[in-house]
C-alpha cells in the first residue's frame, strides 16, 4: 500500500481493475493548474 | 486536497483499500465531457461497470472525505439493489464518522435501505427520530419528516 495513495492515471485501466476487484471507483478531477 | 487531504495517512489507507482511485486533470478530453465537469476539485464515485452513483464538488478536508466516499459506496450498493452491503457501510459512517456532513443522508439511507430489505416501515420512522433527535437542522430531517406519521 505504501504511504501514498496509488492514483490510476487511465480510466481504462481503471474499470478493468474495478471489474477485476469489484471495488468502486473515485475519480478525482482536478486542476492541473 | 493535495496539501492537507491527501498527505493523510487515514486517507491513503482509505482510499488504497476501499476504492479504485484514479485522478484525472481536468483539461482530459474525452473523460471531462463525458462527465460534464464544470468545477475542480470534483470526485466521482463509480461502480465497477463505470456507472456513476455520486459526485462532490469542492474541498473535502480529511475528516469529511472518508464519510463522503464512503456515502457514495453505500449509494453504490444501494443502486444495485444490495441493501444489506448498503447497510453495512452506512452503520460504518455512523459508527467512526456521526458528527461528518455525510451522516444525516447516512441515517436517512438507512432507513430506505431497511425498508427496502424488509418492507417494514419501521426503519424509516426510527430514521426519521434519530433525525430529529440527533440532526435537527438537517436537510435530511425534513426530508424524513411525512415518516414520523408511520405507524
Amino acid at each position: 500500500m505504501g504511504n501514498t495513495i496509488q492514483w490510476e492515471t487511465d480510466y481504462a485501466t481503471t474499470l478493468k481493475k474495478a471489474q477485476t476487484d469489484k471495488k468502486p471507483i473515485l475519480i478525482d478531477f482536478f486542476n492541473p493548474g | 486536497m493535495d496539501a492537507v487531504t491527501y498527505p493523510k495517512g487515514e486517507v491513503v489507507e482509505f482510499l488504497n483499500k476501499a476504492v479504485i482511485p484514479l485522478r484525472v486533470p481536468s483539461d482530459a478530453k474525452p473523460l471531462s465531457d463525458d462527465f460534464n465537469l464544470k468545477w475542480t476539485p470534483m470526485l466521482v464515485v463509480l461502480d465497477w461497470n463505470g456507472k456513476e452513483h455520486q459526485r462532490t464538488v469542492g474541498f473535502l478536508p480529511p475528516e469529511e472525505l472518508i464519510p463522503s466516499v464512503l456515502l457514495g459506496i453505500a449509494k453504490t450498493h444501494f443502486d444495485l439493489d444490495q441493501f444489506g452491503d448498503a447497510i453495512k457501510v452506512l452503520d460504518g459512517i455512523l459508527s467512526d464518522y456521526a458528527g461528518s456532513s455525510a451522516a444525516p443522508e447516512a441515517v436517512f439511507l438507512k432507513g430506505v435501505c431497511g425498508y427496502k430489505n424488509t418492507h417494514n416501515p419501521t426503519p424509516l420512522k426510527e430514521a426519521y427520530e434519530k433525525l430529529q433527535a440527533t440532526y435537527p437542522a438537517s436537510e435530511w430531517t425534513k426530508h424524513a419528516l411525512p415518516y414520523r406519521l408511520l405507524p
